[in-house]
């Protein structure tokens, strides 16, 4: 249903151009839920801006489709982008005080919402928003229509701009980081709230999260970005059994577990990329423990491996004996150094 | 078992809440830290977990000097530092230093790092300017640094740089206890498993006692030896890590296994999760009896014992080294719900 093609994003800034998303592609299936996963400056927010046409000052789409619909969204005109957006797409963002509006009751910015997109009377979108803010599990509907958002606590505004996100029954629901503001029990609540509303009202999601306990909990399908690119893509399932990406597993290796018998965390050494300046070759080859010659200097473009649901971008991936918890890196391996003084290689 | 290094008791933080500019009139208080009582060890780290507003860091920086008590007392080695003055406090307080979630705020932007790292030494007037330069060399080297970062200034810094420059700062006076709030909770996973691995090696080498703050439980679990959970301003239970995850004894801390989420899919999808009601309730009122009640998930299985709403439990010992505020913390713990939260938490391996 919605299907982004070798995406590629870049901002101007006052020093230079930042390569903010460098050849994403993506496929999101009616009804399922692709997590996007990545940490910081992967660029996973910026690709779902782009696709709702919303990027930042300085950001533009350098090349690549949205097809969503039958449309290339980034064909669309202005107006029509606008009835997409709220209509079909919806989105939530990991802080909802800067989506809601601080000097109007919550009650009216979701008849607002509504009254944008349907021709209904006041009194049935005042309706429409008591039904929504109840099926959002917040308790006595009515007396909350009057209140300002920061007379709400975190939680109950993120409950309401679901309600908001839900009210015109979009078909994709884009979730960046929904839950990053909110301690745990309350997460639980949102998460659960967010996948049962979702179901009923058959929409699909794209959910952004740098925690890789909610994307078990949540994707059907995950996409590893790292330094602007898709790097793995598989199915949940497959992706925690078998990661293919050394990227992939070492996320998997770095992340501290409760339960068990404590084990040693394995950093990813080094830190990502500058943007401004990407290596030639693969963008991880710098903090990868594996790399061979050719991951200099040749950028590795995502490709099917295992079956053609798993895709990985990588010239020589892990095999799966070697992606065990605790387990050595290839032992006797060393990677490749790299070749001579290169230029945009810190 | 190592000699206690710090112990505070009965502590309690009030904040008062005020309204009106010209005519400030106090109108309640925040009972953030409402009588706590712990030890840490010469050398261990025992953390701190609790959600916003459970007043875990409150009594952090109530620990290191920063929010004055309202009552209780805070002692290191024997000796009370809540109420010392003068070059005695500024001698404690050298030995009890803090690690902050966001190391940008700690570091001076239009500073050199090294001058940063150098401050608390020159405000101690510790050594010339010479051994004092060396000195900052010597930290930034210990925190994984290069020399050549010194004169850098914090927005040339990584995340995961600024974060090891807090930490060299922290470690400039050889301090006994770093108390550590969210110190990892904003790093990308990758680095955050850097300053883990630091944090330990750190602790290995000088022998320095944590108070590990963090609301997320896995990252506590990696590193500490003991854990307490607070809610509301106290704490409601007090474990070996192990045991804690294992055996959760109060309903709070299988609600918040419970919630969290794991990475492990099969986990997940086979995982009955208790999903608390509301939000915590707020620490100017909070509510009477046992604090938690109004969200707890046993009460109601327990045909809603009135002693959850009338009596306030108090922190008890269960077992070796293990503490609970909870009623009914057997039941709790020998709930097929507790089980469920736990074995699938993966605590049973």
């Amino acid at each position: 249903m919605l299907s982004v093609r070798d995406l590629v994003v870049r901002f101007s800034t006052g020093r230079g151009v930042v390569h903010a998303v460098n050849g994403v592609s993506l496929d999101v299936e009616p009804g399922g839920t692709l997590g996007l996963v990545g940490e910081s400056g992967s660029g996973k927010s910026v690709t779902s801006l782009a696709i709702m046409r919303l990027l930042p000052r300085g950001g533009r789409v350098v090349s690549g489709q949205v097809w969503f619909g039958g449309r290339d969204l980034l064909r669309l005109s202005a107006a029509e982008m606008r009835s997409v957006r709220g209509r079909e797409i919806a989105m939530i963002l990991q802080d909802p005080q800067s989506s809601l509006n601080p000097v109007l009751p919550v009650g009216e910015q979701i008849e607002e919402a509504i009254r944008a997109h349907e021709r209904v009377s006041r009194p049935a979108a005042r309706a429409r928003a008591v039904e929504l803010l109840g099926a959002v599990g917040i308790a006595r509907p009515e007396e909350q229509l009057g209140r300002f958002p920061h007379q709400l606590s975190g939680g109950m505004r993120q409950r309401v701009m679901i309600a908001i996100a839900l009210a015109l029954r979009p078909t994709l629901l884009i979730a960046d980081e929904p839950t990053t503001a909110l301690d745990v029990t309350v997460q639980a609540q949102v998460l659960e709230l967010l996948r049962d509303l979702t179901d009923e009202v058959g929409a699909a999601v794209v959910l952004i999260s740098h925690d890789l306990g909610i994307m078990a909990r949540m994707a059907g399908r995950i996409a590893v970005m790292y330094a602007g690119r898709v790097v793995e893509s598989a199915p949940t399932e497959e992706l925690f059994a078998r990661p293919r990406h050394p990227y992939t597993v070492g996320l998997l290796r770095s992340i501290p577990r409760i339960g068990g018998a404590r084990r040693a965390l394995v950093p990813i050494e080094g830190s990502p990329p500058d943007l401004e300046r990407l290596p030639e070759g693969c963008p991880f080859a710098p903090r990868c423990a594996w790399r061979i010659e050719a991951c200099w200097t040749q950028n590795p473009s995502l490709a099917t491996d295992d079956g053609p649901a798993h895709l990985v971008a990588c010239h020589d991936p892990a095999e799966p004996e070697e992606v065990g918890p605790g387990r050595p890196i290839r032992p006797g391996f060393a990677p490749a150094p790299p070749p001579g003084i290169r230029a945009g290689v810190a | 078992m190592s000699a206690t290094l710090l112990s505070v008791e009965a502590l309690r933080v009030h904040i008062p809440v005020t309204r009106g500019v010209v005519l400030r009139r106090t109108t309640g208080v925040v009972r953030a830290v409402d009588g706590v009582t712990l030890d840490v060890r010469e050398g261990e780290t025992l953390g701190l977990v609790g959600e916003s507003g459970s007043g875990k860091t409150t009594l952090g920086r109530a620990i290191v000097g920063l929010v004055p008590p309202t009552a209780g007392s805070i002692r290191l080695r024997g000796v009370e530092v809540s109420t010392l003055s003068g070059r005695g406090a500024r001698r404690a307080r050298s030995e009890l230093q803090m690690v902050f979630q966001d190391p940008f705020a700690s570091l001076d932007p239009r500073w050199p790092i090294a001058r940063s790292v150098e401050e608390p030494l020159r405000l101690h007037r510790a050594g010339d300017r010479r051994e004092r330069r060396e000195r900052v060399l010597e930290l930034l080297e210990l925190v994984g640094l290069s020399r050549r970062m010194a004169d850098r200034y914090p927005h040339e810094l990584s995340g995961g740089q600024r974060q090891r420059v807090g930490l060299a700062r922290a470690l400039a006076l050889r301090p006994a206890l770093v108390v550590a709030d969210e110190a990892v909770s904003a790093l990308d996973v990758s680095i955050q498993a850097q300053i883990l691995n630091l944090l330990q090696r750190l602790q290995e080498e000088l022998g320095l006692a944590y108070l590990f703050i963090a609301h997320d439980l896995a990252v506590v679990h990696q590193i500490s030896d003991r854990i307490a959970v607070m809610y509301l301003g106290q704490i409601v239970e007090l474990s070996p890590g192990v045991d804690l995850y294992r055996e959760p004894m109060h309903p709070y801390t299988v609600s918040l296994l419970s919630a969290n989420p794991v990475p492990d899919p099969s986990v997940e999808a086979a995982r009955e999760r208790i999903v608390l009601p509301g939000d915590p309730p707020s620490a100017a009122a909070p509510p009477p009896g046992c604090r938690f009640h109004t969200r707890c998930w046993l009460r109601e299985r327990l045909g809603d014992p009135e002693i959850c709403r009338t009596l306030e439990p108090l922190l008890r010992e269960v077992g070796p080294g293990r503490s609970v505020a909870c009623h009914f913390a057997d039941e709790a713990a020998a709930s097929p719900v507790t089980r469920r939260a736990v074995d699938l938490a993966g605590g049973r391996a």
